[in-house]
């Protein structure tokens, strides 16, 4: 048994104006999760401490929170291994979301983004058409299992920097769901989804992989390229920046193995966006100043026919 | 045919001939900012190398590592051309590969994984490699400079190095995403705790600065996307970071480099003025290890750092 000093964070949106913080101290092994060290706090100290929770096995969702700052399930997290130094356990409610009560947050803004996929296979044929059930091969649905894996807990909403600066980002999850009708052969949306999910600005994620933390595995980091990848292949939306963006780094690499900084600037602003360009200027005169600009144009790297024969045999698709 | 040998290829074999290199060598991958809005990074590394007592050797025909974003357009491009860089590492006999950039760090690694896990992608690679004669075995690790310093020189070494000590600087680290996440390429240290930098910090005689945002995103690679975005999120980090007390901002990514130095003057109407200088790491580690300051390109800052550096009797 060890004191573990519980660091919770209380606030009652009904009563108060501002947060403050509780310390209830528990005498129980580190290896307890936090969820069932609130419980016993709950019951056995104070309890008025609210949180979510349900199934208590990292299957229902309802109890992610910030646990020594980074957002994690309570039923899946030990004391221990988020204990700080002096042996207290820093509890909060998910960042990304307005506080309701101690550590419940409203969710309304992430089922928000959810309910915008039109989260239902729509196929194009209607279902009196068929007389046998829709047939998927393995092949096909293994793509979707670790997606249907989802448990919308809302971990990786909550750790999106995206998100913390804009909340219009659709958000990993939303993303991770969009693959999962995306890429159903079942449903007829295809290209209607791709667009929803790219007008939601699908290309602003920032490859921070901050969602790789998800607890069940889904990997939402990788499916928002798997999306990114169909936008392309379906040629949805092609005059959005990020998809330019993407396509006239292919190209730089191509022609000279490097990224060249100066040549994507203007291919994803675009060359002739004279509003747009002006408003990257600014900087631009700054770094100027500096001697700090990238050169205009980049000599090709020696062998670069190598590269240009690696994304041929691909079928790599450049600018 | 020395006519045709890369530069790297000339160097080495004039070691092997006068065997007159008896430091650690290793493959040097600077990447592409580096090379370009950011040469301050390329010659403050290798000045730094000098002062380490090891060689870095250039891979100069090595193409870009996809920066993440070519992934968004073929699944297969960006894990070949990291292929085609470590065959080139393999035929130099240059199994550790050392990088200066967060981005490329995780980026090649990840390929590398991809490689060494998976026959399947071995061989694709290998396929488009012999249309040029090249071939990767699989034999190649790849790793920061800052692992580097602790792993292979150590934290105590370099301690001991150190005849320009920081004065107490208060010193926020930012490590940048692909240095740390995911977890499953990089694994080198807690993603979720990193303290590599901040027992460099110590090690140079400076303080570590403890905040949130120190293992945030910096928006570098959403700054075109949407206005505003990246100068929102490095407001919303160094903030954090001045608030905490810190001085001054260390990174080993020059594209988080270029974000938090470029963008903090745009940030300032949302987050309040900031004016953190940023280090590139080998700066100021080489200022440390008593590289003149006036070498380490501080000028080319758009925050100058002179003026903290002044003010904790560093530099007159």
């Amino acid at each position: 048994m060890a004191k573990i000093k519980l660091d919770i964070f209380r606030f009652d949106e009904a009563t108060d104006t501002i947060p403050h913080r509780d310390e209830v101290t528990v005498d129980l092994p580190e290896t307890t999760t936090v969820l069932d060290a609130l419980e016993y706090a709950k019951a056995e100290v104070d309890g008025s401490i609210s949180f979510r929770r349900s199934c208590r096995s990292a299957i229902c969702g309802s109890c992610s929170m910030s646990i020594g700052g980074v957002t994690s399930l309570a039923c899946k997290t030990s004391c221990g291994s988020a204990m700080e130094e002096d042996g207290s356990v820093k509890i909060d409610p998910m960042p990304n979301f307005q506080p309701m009560k101690d550590l419940v947050v409203h969710m309304d803004p992430f089922w928000d983004k959810y309910a915008r996929l039109k989260p239902y296979l729509q196929p194009n044929d209607a279902d009196s058409a068929h007389q046998t059930e829709r047939r998927v091969s393995p092949d096909d649905m293994k793509k979707l299992v670790d997606v249907a894996n989802c448990i919308m807990c809302a971990t990786c909403y909550s750790l999106c920097p995206v998100v913390s600066v804009d909340p219009a980002f659709a958000g990993p999850a939303a993303i991770a769901y969009a693959y999962r009708f995306i890429e159903d052969v079942r449903d007829g949306q295809r290209k209607e989804r791709i667009a929803q999910i790219s007008e939601d600005y699908l290309w602003l994620c920032a490859h921070c992989y901050a969602c790789s933390y998800c607890p069940k595995h889904v990997d939402p980091n990788d499916r928002i390229i798997d999306v990114k990848r169909a936008a392309i292949k379906d040629r949805v939306m092609m005059n959005e920046r990020g998809p330019r963006h993407a396509l006239v780094v292919a190209k730089t690499i191509k022609q000279t193995g490097m990224l060249a900084e100066t040549e994507v600037i203007q291919g994803t602003v675009g060359r002739f966006n004279i509003r747009g360009l002006l408003k990257v200027a600014p900087l631009g005169a700054r770094m100027a100043l500096k001697g700090k600009l990238p050169p205009p144009f980049l000599k090709p790297v020696p062998k670069v026919d190598e590269i240009r024969t690696i994304f041929d045999a691909l079928e790599a698709p450049v600018r | 045919m020395s006519s045709t040998l890369l530069p790297e290829e000339r160097a080495l074999d004039a070691h092997v001939r006068t065997n007159s290199s008896k430091s650690k060598r290793y493959g040097f991958f600077p990447g592409c900012v580096a090379k370009e809005s950011c040469k301050e990074l390329f010659n403050s590394t290798m000045l730094l190398a000098d002062k380490l007592g090891i060689e870095l050797v250039e891979l100069t025909a090595a193409s870009c590592c996809g920066a993440s974003v070519l992934n968004d357009t073929n699944r297969d491009v960006a894990r070949v051309l990291n292929a085609r860089t470590y065959a080139q590492a393999e035929a130099l006999g240059l199994d550790d590969v050392i990088t200066i950039c967060s981005t490329c760090t995780g980026h090649m690694r990840a390929a590398n994984k991809e490689l060494r896990e998976s026959e399947e992608h071995m061989a694709q690679a290998n396929a488009i490699l012999g249309k040029f004669g090249a071939n990767y075995k699989g034999g190649v690790t790849v790793r920061h400079l800052l692992w580097l310093l602790i792993d292979d020189i150590g934290l105590d070494k370099l301690q001991s190095m150190v005849v320009r000590p920081l004065n107490g600087l208060k010193v926020a680290p930012f490590y940048g995403c692909h240095i740390i996440r995911p977890e499953s390429v990089n694994g080198w240290e807690s993603a979720r705790h990193p303290h590599s930098l901040e027992d460099v910090i110590v090690a140079l005689g400076g303080e570590a600065v403890d905040y949130a945002g120190k293992t945030r995103c910096c928006g570098f690679h959403v700054q075109l996307e949407k206005d505003g975005i990246a100068s929102s999120m490095v407001g919303q980090n160094m903030r954090m970071a001045k608030d905490n007390g810190a001085e001054a901002v260390i990174t080993p990514c020059p594209l988080c480099h270029l974000a938090l130095d470029g963008y903090q003057a745009d940030a300032a109407a949302r987050w309040g003025r900031t004016d953190l200088p940023v280090f590139h790491l080998p700066q100021l580690v080489a200022y440390a290890l008593g590289v003149s300051p006036e070498k380490l390109g501080l000028n080319k800052h758009l925050i100058d750092p002179r003026e903290v550096m002044v003010s904790r009797d560093l530099i007159n």
